[in-house]
């Protein structure tokens, strides 16, 4: 059994931003400093090879850039301060040409030259090209507002899990990704590029995780009012966890596990009749409307992000969901009474593979 | 000819010279004044209500700031915030900055090449009345809380009806093809004002550049928004009809979207940017003391960029999914602007660095276009840069760089623009003191609130959250974001304030009060309606500098067509090229049909967003018979030119010619109606072959036999329109009202067998996009073919009135134009719809 | 060859927006073939960059490189015969034939190292 994850707890990053509240003056100097690594989320803080070209390129043009920009405007700032000299017109003409010359063209053209030289590669190291030993590939479905995974190559069957990702870590991972409703966006900042996940197309991202690690991702293409609220839980973990956990998951495992415990036969006949029109839980139901349900006592957060998974947040969303992800595709269920939805947030608590 | 100086004018009658000018260009007042279709007081009109949209844009951007100041905000509901940041940029790109610069443009243009006005001034009115008109019924959703929601880009499938299944996209995509009516009205008649209508020797390579700078941005625009207006009527009908064109299910694709949507909104960004370096390169030369350096260089930037930001639309798509070699292309293409905006740069710099730069505020606001716009300049070639533009790509980080470009490229020197050409406005100097402050709270609060963003963009906040947890590091950059975005709109506050108060406190302006060189300065000031009480002849590109008498001499009426006693409001037509005078254009005076017309068009927009579809027709008939009766009213028609008396040695009248700017018009207008079709095709031809679930019949349901009889018959109708035109050409008109009812009858019948075909191919337009978009095409040609054979029967009763003929020969070369475009666009069409499918099959 | 020269009518202004016309249609060309080519008959991904599509497309390329360089080189000749108007617009026009060689062999330089539909 794996231990519940705190929700952005995790990062060390943030209890640093916790202790600089104490000095105002010193948070600001030192942010732009360690900002790098201050979230989950940024591009500047790569835990894969394909977001290290990418910071790399980042901070290569940015220096070069600096450069040209200050040299341009002082260029521009001078020529307001410098002496006015008198010239005949064919020296006009040379000064002009080659400022013209020097700077309009050949400077572009010589940056322009050198990125593309420079980026070109990078993205070609980034295809999905055939390897000899194929890759683990994970699709990836996006829905309003919330993330569908699915592992058909998993040893035993395929598996389903909803709003976590977990992935092989220090090797290639293949990631289908798709939409069921609207265009969403796959990025996890931290290992590489986003793609888009359009509905009737699979578009096809490689990415690889050095190490095991958690990286959080956010869907990152407009998807309408609750767009903000629609975050995956990404952790890479070594080959044998992987496995396990996907082990973990069978179909045969998890309908063992939704029927283990008879203190909630009540709460399971409630899923059944209400829950399950949209919901499923292996072995109880099949529905495909929302969320997967079977493992979700054993995910880091509830609801897309909003929540982070303790014990009765379950029942916490279940009262106030609409509240809490405003306009979510879930029904209000607040005419059922507490005791229910306690003992139904208990249960889905307990579905914990 | 007339045109050489004339003698001296005695004061008796000069006065009576500038009487009978006013009598003829003259604005009225009262309810009259919708009637006026000068370009003076419609740019006028064009910039106050683009000045008014930007105020509704900027406090909708504070609402945005002051949501995300802060981690987990309650300040907006998820709802409202998406309304409202789609509207920012939909108002701000739409309402505000084109039609602002339009409304320079149309300002600025007649008075910089030495006219009195544009050349179609009615299309200016009609112009102005679809722009108000759109953009208050875009605005009045947000006052019904049912604005737009889906980002100011609108991609499907999120904008269809069954993401979005409010008013709020019907809103958008009807309000924005009404106002795109205003910026093709506005592109194709600068394109031909620009072309045709410059003053006496103003040769191409004498231009001002802002006129080079305009004309590419007209041409742009001509070329550019045809795409969005099919985008907008594709996802309309989707919407409202159930034509699957995005949907997937039926064979359509929303990635069609975003190449009809980008195709269009990249090149405006280069729309919008144009007419403003065309500020910058007006105003550094003057600030300089000395002419341009490279006016040739700059003319090559800007020919490359009108065509280059046509070959980027795809790098607002990288994520997509399409192959990478054919990002790389377009990746190149990107970085290629690099190199015409270099160039630019550079001139400007060489200008400065060769003359003797004074630090005035208009410059000031040029230095703060440089500094920004070069910035928004190198992040935007990063973005070109295909790994990179994955991580970055919707991210803060292009929110940061867009408003660099755009608030860089175009609010800062439009700000120069307006306090350079204050003085014209107003008559009044603007005042250095409050100006300089607010120039300098504008420009460190547009930094603070953007630099930042870029870093809070790399660290991985995405666009459009409306709100976000705290613990990513975004926090307290999000909150200077803010605090610098107030600090911009107190700055901009204050220079509205400077500016309102300019009008009553500030200093009277002397004569060209910059010393500069173009002609708009040899105006009154303010100018008076006609501009010019003389067109003067022009040998160089700084006719103010080398004949600083100019002014004077023009307002004594010692230059050419100085006499208005004829009642016709007249400008020069003039070779494209060379710049010789060919004919006297005849102008419009002041007309209620623009009015009419557009309210009209007003109606028919309301009743489609509210379904009332009888309603909606009855209004599209009305409003092509207002239109069709403003084209009555020309020629030698009583109200236009009936006689065509001259003064002696000048040229004759446009419409006693073959060659007059209605055909230029024409020609421009078909290129925007080419693009359109170009872009149908683009759709036919991606959906058969992209398109997922693309469905083809096995055989083709349109009538191959018909079809080609009716390509015969509107064969057969341009024979004739062509023998009309060279029988004119030999002042020969026996029979041409015979000839153009003929004509006429043709293309009934091309209409009656279209119709015919559309009946036979009972297309499930619900059902497949194929059916769906094959329906477009038959409706594009059987519009076309109406609209021949309309526009030659009236032509044909013209002859009866006498208004055409032999004397008056115009028009029919015209409305043949016509014809020729109908020709081949309806052969291709039926090449591509009928006889590929039947050759290639699905 | 003198005479084609002369019918080209290099010194109209026209030619500002022939070199970019030729490029925006090469450019739609490659754009379109590339998609199409891709759509119908995409070769096997391991081959890498060396495929009839990246070599049908840089042929082409190629050929309109060609084209462009020699319409530059013509305008030059027309340039250095005239003066004025006619000067500033055959000269105007040959850089912009130039610019449009470089771009067709920077845009098209992509296709020697990347496969083609990945």
């Amino acid at each position: 059994m794996r231990e519940r994850y705190l929700y952005h707890v995790a990062s060390p990053c943030i209890q640093r931003v916790a202790l600089r509240r104490v000095n105002r003056l010193i948070l600001l100097l030192t942010m732009l400093v360690l900002a790098g690594c201050a979230g989950d989320r940024s591009i500047l803080d790569p835990a894969g090879q394909a977001a290290r070209d990418v910071a790399l390129v980042w901070w290569v043009m940015l220096t070069f850039f600096t450069v040209v920009f200050i040299g341009v405007i002082a260029l521009w700032l001078y020529a307001f301060k410098r002496k006015h000299h008198e010239h005949t017109a064919a020296q006009e003409r040379k000064i002009a040409r080659r400022w013209i010359i020097g700077g309009g063209i050949l400077l572009p053209v010589f940056s322009v030259s050198a990125l593309l030289m420079f980026g070109i590669p990078a993205g070609k190291r980034m295809l999905p090209l055939p390897l000899s030993e194929p890759p683990e590939v994970i699709e990836v479905i996006g829905h309003q507002w919330w993330w569908e995974v699915r592992y058909p190559g998993a040893a035993g069957g395929e598996v389903v899990t909803s709003n976590q990702l977990i992935m092989p870590a220090g090797e290639p991972v293949d990631f289908h990704v798709t939409s069921a409703d609207v265009i969403h966006a796959f990025w996890i900042p931290r290992l590489g590029g986003k793609v888009d996940m359009l509905p009737g197309r699979v578009n096809v991202i490689r990415l690889e995780a050095d190490e095991p690690g958690i990286f959080d991702a956010q869907c990152a293409e407009f998807c309408g009012t609750q767009h903000a609220h629609m975050d995956l839980y990404v952790e890479a973990v070594g080959r044998e966890e992987f496995e396990a956990w996907l082990a973990d998951r069978q179909g045969e495992r998890l309908a063992e596990l939704a029927v283990a415990n008879d203190e909630f036969s009540q709460a399971r006949e409630t899923f059944v009749s209400t829950c399950a029109a949209c919901h499923s839980v292996a072995g109880l139901s099949t529905a495909t409307i929302g969320p997967d349900l079977s493992d979700i006592g054993a995910r880091p957060m509830l609801g897309g992000g909003v929540l982070p998974m303790e014990e009765g947040a379950i029942q916490y969303w279940l009262e106030n969901h609409q509240t809490l992800k405003p306009s979510n595709k879930m029904p209000s269920i607040n005419y059922m009474d507490t005791a229910t939805l306690e003992s139904l947030g208990a249960w889905l608590e307990t579905l914990t593979p | 000819m007339s045109t050489i100086d004339r003698e001296a004018t005695g004061p008796e009658d000069l006065q009576k010279l500038h009487d009978d000018l006013s009598e003829v260009w003259g604005n009225p007042k009262g309810l009259k004044a919708l009637t006026i279709v000068n370009h003076t007081t419609l740019g006028l009109r064009f910039m106050v209500t683009g000045m008014a949209f930007f105020l509704i844009g900027g406090i909708l951007a504070m609402l945005i700031r002051t949501q995300i100041a802060t981690p987990d905000q309650n300040f907006m509901t998820p709802e409202i915030y998406s309304q409202v940041t789609t509207m920012h940029g939909t108002v701000m790109m739409f309402l505000f900055a084109i039609p602002i610069l339009e409304g320079l443009a149309i300002y600025m243009i007649p008075k910089m090449i030495g006219a009195r006005d544009l050349v179609c001034p009615r299309l200016t009115a009609l112009g102005y009345w679809c722009y108000l008109f759109g953009g208050i019924i875009l605005s009045f959703s947000m006052v019904l809380e049912m604005a737009p929601d889906s980002g100011w880009f609108m991609y499907t499938p999120l904008s269809s009806s069954e993401y979005s299944p409010g008013l709020g996209s019907d809103f958008w995509l009807l309000g924005i093809t009404f106002v795109e009516i205003s910026a093709l009205s506005a592109g194709v008649e600068l394109v031909v004002s620009i072309l045709r209508t410059r003053t006496q020797g103003m040769a191409l390579h004498k231009m001002p550049l802002f006129a080079w700078y305009i004309l590419a941005m007209a041409l742009m625009i001509v070329v550019g928004f045809p795409p969005l207006i099919l985008g907008s009527i594709l996802l309309e009908l989707e919407r409202a009809v159930g034509m699957p064109f995005f949907d997937i299910a039926g064979g359509g694709d929303p990635v069609l979207w975003q190449h009809l949507f980008w195709l269009f909104g990249h090149p405006e960004v280069y729309i919008i940017f144009l007419p403003a370096a065309g500020i910058v390169a007006t105003i550094i030369p003057v600030f300089a003391g000395r002419p341009i350096v490279g006016y040739g260089w700059v003319v090559f930037a800007i020919t490359v960029m009108g065509f280059i930001s046509f070959g980027l639309w795809v790098h607002h798509m990288f994520t997509v999914g399409i192959p990478q070699l054919a990002q790389a292309f377009f990746s190149a293409a990107s970085m290629l602007v690099a190199i015409p905006t270099g160039i630019q740069i550079f001139a400007w710099l060489a200008t400065l660095w060769l003359g003797k730069p004074k630090m005035k505020l208009p410059m000031l606001w040029i230095i703060g276009f440089l500094v920004i716009f070069v910035c928004g300049g190198l992040t935007g070639v990063m973005l070109a840069l295909v790994p990179f533009n994955w991580q970055v790509h919707d991210t803060h980080f292009v929110v940061a760089h867009m408003h660099y470009v755009l608030v860089g490229g175009m609010l800062f020197p439009l700000m120069a623009g307006i306090y350079y050409w204050l003085p014209l406005f107003s008559g009044r100097m603007p005042s250095e003191t409050i100006g300089k402050w607010g120039f300098w709270l504008v420009f460190i609060g547009f930094n603070v609130t953007f630099l930042i963003m870029h870093w809070t963009g790399l660290l991985g906040m995405p666009r459009r959250v409306y709100t976000y947890d705290t613990g990513f590091g975004w926090d307290i950059f999000n909150l200077i974001s803010s605090i610098g975005g107030f600090v911009m709109s107190a700055g901009f506050a204050m220079v509205l304030i400077d500016i309102a108060l300019h009008f009553r406190y500030g200093k009277p302006a002397k004569t060209n009060p910059w010393n500069a060189d173009t002609l708009e300065w040899a105006n009154q000031l303010p100018p008076s309606p006609y501009n010019f009480v003389s067109l003067p002849p022009i040998e160089t590109r700084h006719p103010l500098w080398e004949h600083p008498e100019l002014p004077r001499e023009m307002q004594e009426g010692r230059h050419g067509l100085a006499t208005a006693s004829h009642g016709r409001r007249e400008l020069w037509g003039t070779d494209p090229l060379t710049g010789k005078v060919r004919e006297i254009i005849h102008v419009p005076s002041n007309s209620w049909w623009p009015l009419f017309a557009a309210m009209a068009l007003a109606v028919v927009c309301i009743s489609l967003l509210l379904r009332w579809y009888p309603v909606a027709g009855v209004g599209v008939v009305i409003a092509i018979g207002f239109l069709l009766r403003w084209s009555w009213e020309n020629g030698a028609h009583p109200k236009a030119a009936p006689d065509a008396k001259v003064m002696p040695g000048d040229p004759p009248l446009h419409s006693r010619t073959m060659d007059g700017p209605g055909l230029w018009a024409m020609t421009t207008a078909m290129i925007a109606n080419g693009s359109f079709f170009l872009s149908y095709l683009f759709g036919w031809f991606y959906l058969w072959t992209v398109s997922p679930e693309w469905r083809m019949p096995d055989a083709s349901p349109l009538s191959l036999v018909a079809l080609v009889v009716a390509g015969i018959a509107l064969l057969g109708g341009s024979a004739l329109m062509e023998s009309s035109v060279r029988r004119l050409r030999k002042q020969l008109d026996k029979g041409l009202a015979m000839r153009l009812y003929g004509a006429a009858l043709l293309g009934g019948l091309q209409f009656v067998l279209i119709l015919w075909v559309m009946w036979n191919a009972n297309l499930a337009v619900t059902e497949t996009s194929h059916d769906a978009i094959l329906m477009v095409g038959l409706y594009y040609a059987l519009l076309h073919s109406a609209l021949g054979a309309v526009i030659s029967l009236l032509q044909g009763m013209r002859v009866g009135y006498r208004y055409v003929g032999a004397h008056a020969p115009f028009e029919p070369v015209v409305v043949a134009y016509f014809w020729r475009y109908n020709v081949v666009v309806f052969w291709i069409l039926i090449a591509a719809l009928a006889v590929l499918p039947r050759v290639i099959g699905g | 060859m003198k005479a084609m020269v002369q019918r080209l009518h290099l010194t109209h202004p026209g030619h500002f927006v022939g070199g970019l016309i030729l490029w925006s249609i090469w450019f739609i060309a490659i754009y379109g073939g590339l998609s199409v080519a891709c759509a119908v008959m995409p070769p096997d991904p391991g081959q890498g960059a060396f495929t009839h599509i990246n070599i049908t497309l840089l042929v082409g390329s190629l050929i309109t490189a060609l084209l462009l360089a020699g319409l530059a080189w013509g305008c030059f000749q027309e340039a250095r015969q005239h003066k004025g108007r006619k000067h500033f617009n055959a000269f105007v026009s040959a850089w912009l034939y130039v610019f449009s060689t470089l771009a067709v062999a920077f845009v098209a330089a992509p296709m020697v190292g990347l496969p083609p539909c990945l």
